[in-house]
């Protein structure tokens, strides 16, 4: 009983930090067609940022959470004005984006370490304390970073679904160039989506980085997961998106408490590999003609 | 009735004399004197350096910089003139280093002999990660290709099966290449000529498969896989050959680096590496000929030579990073052809590089695309 409960509430918080990192890269893939391969270093923006503002500036960690997604989201725009943007309608656009956003994103974790050093750190929970049902673990960090997912994912696909802009996002994402003799703004329209994406990215890493430390290179094994998590969802199905978050969480810490902790990640990527011989648009996938 | 024949002006002399304009054949000659001039200086270097003081320094960059050279030429051809992105390259290198140095540890062959099983098993790796991604596409390809990547990184350091593996540390004490007596005192120079032998070859075959209807082939379908196959581009066949003629090069260096450094171990299958790599072929021309090449040799001189200890060596990252991303977005062809026509305007002056553009021209500049 122990073990089932203690799965499934590894399982859920995991899969809500999938959640958040993956729903930006999906979203970022269905407007822009881009792989962000930075989106790694966004969560670690968001965490040192709000590491800075707990611990430099001796704020409460309520103030650091919105700062923390700022200075991501701020990342995130900065590195569309500079990177992304003048790639926009040129040609060899998929190359040059994955290149560009893993050169930003060694950039960004290069800065982490010169600025911070390698050192781990941590950022105190909004909520400290815990509580042991049936000899469970729970922490209230826990519980609120599931909730805190909970409600972002489902805002953020409410908002694609029937808001203004996310009728925009959508329209973008189905065909640039008929949106655009729309009169739908292209250019803000990526800007929104970016930061939006990268903010994600942030609250990810500050709300996480108490209870899965800081480290410059923390970054990059979440946003792995995440790439599997979108994969498996189909990339550019928000929808696809959130199931595949909740499935791959669990079957990660089902795995890892029923089979052995080291088999959890090549269970994972088995998986992966398997889904997209045999689907190759995920499980959830959507062709060409309808994303998002 | 009759009707009037216009007279042909046929003249056969001239229709013998037809040729194609060199730039757009895709058989190219090698420029044989050029060659020539340089492989003198190439055969006499090692010795040279072999006598002067701090020359064996140079001798390992050289070495180095031969086996890296490879394996950028060929994940250059996979990545940049087939726009497959695959991120595998570097498991198939790992796995050619991994045969070579566990048939040569454990199983007691010969390095001499043990090498050339490397390439056969990177190009069977090359089979199995190649099948599954023949059917994806773009980004998809990234991803399942960098699953294969996490899978053997975890396989190298958590396997059960440690004696292959060597676990967290990879395999350590490979026996080196032997070369008896030739080598004697002189084995950088011998373990140079090893490495220049195998660049020359693999770099024969890559730039053979650059100038060959097979090349533009892979340039058709990443351009445009539709038209490509309705031109009767077996898309199968040249995918999957593709795949294993870049693998079985790379299987060779990897065999060479591990014979070389008499060790490897599981940091090849880091992100560093692969980032590493990205950037020699990114810096030094992205689906150009030379491109590769250049940016291995630059590259390998900025980390190892010039930012290597001092203050410096804490940017190196940064550093690539930026260059990286600059480099995709304000020069997507990389630095090598903005070089190259810098020279060439420097050296012939303005006016005269249009007349005598069609054949002095390098070859590969004509049909190298920008970025795509």
């Amino acid at each position: 009983m122990s073990e089932l409960l203690q799965s499934v509430y590894s399982g859920l918080l995991h899969g809500s930090v999938y959640g958040l990192m993956a729903i930006g890269l999906t979203v970022i893939w269905g407007a822009m067609r881009l792989l962000n391969l930075a989106h790694g270093s966004l969560y670690l923006v968001g965490g040192y940022v709000g590491w800075t503002v707990v611990n430099k500036l001796s704020m409460p960690i309520g103030v650091a959470v919105p700062i923390g997604v700022a200075g991501a989201a701020i990342a995130g725009l900065l590195m569309y004005g500079l990177f992304i943007r003048p790639l926009v309608g040129r040609p060899g656009w998929d190359s040059a984006t994955l290149i560009t956003t893993v050169g930003f994103g060694i950039a960004i974790e290069a800065g982490v370490l010169l600025l911070y050093g390698p050192q781990v750190k941590a950022i105190p929970g909004l909520f400290s304390g815990s509580f042991v049902y049936e000899r469970v673990l729970i922490t209230y960090q826990g519980l609120l970073v599931m909730a805190v997912a909970a409600v972002c994912l489902l805002s953020v696909s409410t908002y694609i679904r029937v808001s203004r802009r996310g009728m925009a996002i959508r329209a973008v994402s189905q065909d640039v160039d008929a949106a655009k003799l729309m009169g739908i703004p292209i250019d803000t329209t990526f800007a929104i989506v970016m930061a939006l994406s990268a903010g994600l990215a942030g609250l990810a890493g500050v709300l996480l980085s108490s209870t899965f430390y800081l480290s410059p290179t923390s970054g990059f094994q979440p946003m792995i997961l995440a790439i599997v998590v979108t994969i498996l969802g189909g990339l550019g199905s928000i929808k696809g998106t959130i199931v595949a978050a909740y499935s791959i969480g669990l079957l990660e810490s089902f795995v890892n408490v029923y089979v052995g902790p080291s088999w959890g990640l090549p269970v994972l990527f088995g998986t992966m590999i398997v889904v997209l011989t045999l689907r190759p648009n995920g499980l959830f996938g959507v062709g060409e003609a309808r994303r998002l | 009735m009759t009707i009037d024949v216009p007279e042909t002006t046929f003249d056969a002399d001239q229709a013998l004399d037809a040729r194609l304009d060199p730039r757009a054949s895709p058989w190219v000659r090698p420029r044989w004197l050029l060659l020539l001039a340089v492989l003198p200086i190439a055969l006499a270097l090692p010795l040279f350096l072999n006598s002067v003081a701090g020359g064996r320094f140079w001798l390992h960059l050289l070495i180095i910089f031969f086996v890296w050279a490879i394996v950028t030429q060929s994940w250059n051809l996979l990545l940049a003139v087939s726009g497959i992105y695959s991120f595998g390259q570097i498991a198939i290198f790992a796995v050619g280093g991994w045969t070579a140095g566990y048939l040569a540890l454990h199983v007691g062959l010969n390095p001499w002999l043990s090498i050339w099983f490397a390439p056969f098993a990177a190009a069977a790796a090359a089979v199995v990660i190649g099948l599954p991604t023949l059917r994806l596409r773009g980004a998809y390809v990234v991803l399942i290709t960098l699953a294969f990547l996490e899978l053997l990184r975890n396989f190298l350091v958590n396997s059960p099966y440690e004696t292959i593996t060597g676990g967290g540390y990879g395999l350590l004490y490979v026996p080196k290449l032997d070369f008896g007596l030739l080598g004697d005192g002189r084995k950088h120079v011998m373990f140079y000529y090893t490495g220049l032998i195998f660049f020359t070859i693999a770099t024969y075959f890559i730039w053979r498969i650059f100038h060959s209807p097979l090349g533009m082939a892979f340039t058709a379908l990443r351009d445009s896989e539709t038209y490509a196959v309705s031109r009767g581009v077996n898309q199968f066949r040249a995918r999957l050959f593709l795949f294993v003629f870049c693998a079985f090069f790379t299987g060779l260096a990897a065999g060479l680096l591990t014979h070389y450094q008499g060790a490897i171990s599981p940091s090849i299958l880091g992100f560093g590496v692969l980032i590493n790599l990205l950037a020699m072929i990114v810096i030094g021309g992205w689906g150009t000929f030379w491109g590769p090449i250049f940016g291995t040799a630059f590259l390998i001189l900025l980390q190892e030579k010039w930012l290597r200890g001092g203050e410096l060596e804490e940017y190196r990252k940064l550093v690539l990073g930026l260059m990286l991303a600059f480099i995709a977005v304000f020069a997507p062809r990389g630095l090598f052809p903005v070089i190259a026509a810098g020279v060439r305007r420097l050296v012939k002056g303005p006016e005269r590089e249009e007349e005598e553009g069609a054949e002095d021209e390098e070859p590969e500049e004509g049909r190298a695309t920008p970025i795509a």
